[in-house]
Order: structure tokens, then C-alpha cells, then sequence
């Protein structure tokens, strides 16, 4: 297996194609490698697979619906954070003068 | 002094074991940085073949310490038998090491690829209950920071 160089890295993998009738898929991977003198982290998850049909290679990409509604949600709460953080300056500016 | 340095010499080789067995551990960890630990082996089911894809996530964390000393030589007043007498004859010393550690694992299902005669299709799994615990978490937010705001503008 190969040694990550960094402490921090940051690789796209591909697994070893599987071959269901005359489809072959090739699963992709991305994983962020946190390594430390005391201990470690890993997150994996998959990206994409690799169609080939017919002499032709698609990629299909694999959306994490939970996670893009999760930080859609996180984004409409620092919208709304900003957008109150404004509008309050702006009230108060008003205000004095 | 001979002992001394035995005792110490066993407390490296089993800090340095330990070490090693981390290290193994560590190489574990990274193994669930591959995509086989990501995509399942797949389950054929009739004309249709499955593969589960997952997000996977792991930690691990140790540590370790090792300590000693060497005290002052006791004098003969304070020894209160014969055998102890003789072992202070040498300089009392302590050493002592220890190490520790924790990890966890955690893995989601995101989607199912299936394989049948329409061709290949991802499915995605929703997680709804992550969905609406976040969802209320953001409700709960936006309406903590409108009333602090009112407040402050009231005030």
C-alpha cells in the first residue's frame, strides 16, 4: 500500500473494474488522509463510476443527497445570519443619523 | 545499576512494542482510504447485480509515556531488615510507562448502483431523520438570532 507523503492528503482512487455482463464499472473514490505522530483520520466516500458499454465510457456521478440538503441548510443559516448582521447595521445607522 | 537499566531496557521494549502495534493499526486506517472499502462486492439478484456505495470514515488516536528516576541513597538508620538493608545498597529507583488509545468508525450508505437490463442506475439513499435534525437545527438557529437581534435593536 502506498505511504501518504503529507500529513494532509487528499487522492481521487479507483477500485478494481467490475464486469456484470457486457457493463464493466469502475467505482471511484475520494479520500481526505489526516495523518499524525498520535493518530489519524480518514474519510472516504465515493464520487463517481465509470460506465463502459459498448466500446463507449460514461461517468455516472454519484450525488450524496443527505449531505447536499445538510450544507444547504448550513448555507441558509449563514445567509440569514449575514442578512440580519445588515440589516440591523443598517437600522441603527439610520437611527443615529 | 545493572537492574536499574534492565527495568528501563523492559519498559523501552514494551513502549516500542506498543508503538509498533499503532503503527500496524495506522496502516489499518489507511487501508479505508481505498475504494473497496467505499463500494460493496456485488450482489446479483435475478437480472439485476447491486452495489452499495458508502461514505466511510475512521480515527484513531494513541499515546504514550515513559518516566523514571533514580532516588537518594537511604542511610542505615532508616532500613528495617536485613534483606532490605542489602537492597539499598543500591540507589532506589522507579520507572514506569504507560500508553493508551481510542478510535471510531463510522459508515453511511449514499447510494445503490444497480446493474439490470435498463443498464446501469444510481440510486441515492436519502437519510431523513439527518435531513430533519438539520433542518431544525437551522429553525432553531434563525429564530435564536432574529430574536437577539430584536432584542438588540430593542434595547
Amino acid at each position: 500500500m502506498a505511504q501518504p507523503e503529507g500529513i494532509i492528503r487528499w487522492q481521487t482512487l479507483s477500485g478494481e473494474p467490475i464486469t456484470v455482463g457486457d457493463v464493466t464499472i469502475t467505482p471511484q473514490s475520494q479520500a481526505l488522509i489526516i495523518r499524525l505522530p498520535f493518530g489519524g483520520l480518514v474519510w472516504n466516500r465515493p464520487v463517481a463510476v465509470l460506465v463502459e458499454h459498448g466500446g463507449q465510457t460514461r461517468r455516472m456521478p454519484i450525488i450524496d443527497i443527505t449531505r447536499v440538503v445538510q450544507l444547504g441548510l448550513l448555507g441558509l443559516n449563514l445567509a440569514f445570519a449575514i442578512f440580519l448582521v445588515l440589516s440591523t447595521r443598517r437600522k441603527t445607522k439610520r437611527g443615529v443619523k | 545499576m545493572n537492574g536499574i537499566s534492565e527495568k528501563f531496557n523492559h519498559i523501552a521494549i514494551t513502549t516500542v512494542k506498543g508503538q509498533e502495534q499503532s503503527m500496524a493499526l495506522m496502516e489499518k486506517l489507511l487501508a479505508t482510504a481505498q475504494p473497496s472499502a467505499v463500494y460493496s462486492a456485488p450482489v446479483t439478484s435475478g437480472d439485476y447485480t447491486i452495489i452499495t456505495a458508502s461514505e466511510v470514515s475512521a480515527g484513531i488516536g494513541f499515546g504514550y509515556g515513559l518516566g523514571g528516576g533514580v532516588g537518594p541513597k537511604s542511610s542505615e538508620g532508616e532500613t528495617t531488615s536485613e534483606a532490605e538493608a542489602q537492597e539499598t545498597q543500591e540507589q532506589p529507583s522507579g520507572f514506569g510507562g504507560g500508553g493508551g488509545g481510542g478510535g471510531a468508525a463510522m459508515a453511511r450508505p449514499v447510494a445503490v448502483i444497480s446493474v439490470g437490463p435498463e443498464g446501469v442506475q444510481i440510486q441515492p439513499i436519502v437519510d431523513a431523520s439527518k435531513i430533519a435534525l438539520a433542518f431544525f437545527t437551522t429553525l432553531g438557529g434563525m429564530v435564536i438570532m432574529l430574536s437577539r437581534m430584536r432584542r438588540a435593536s430593542r434595547g
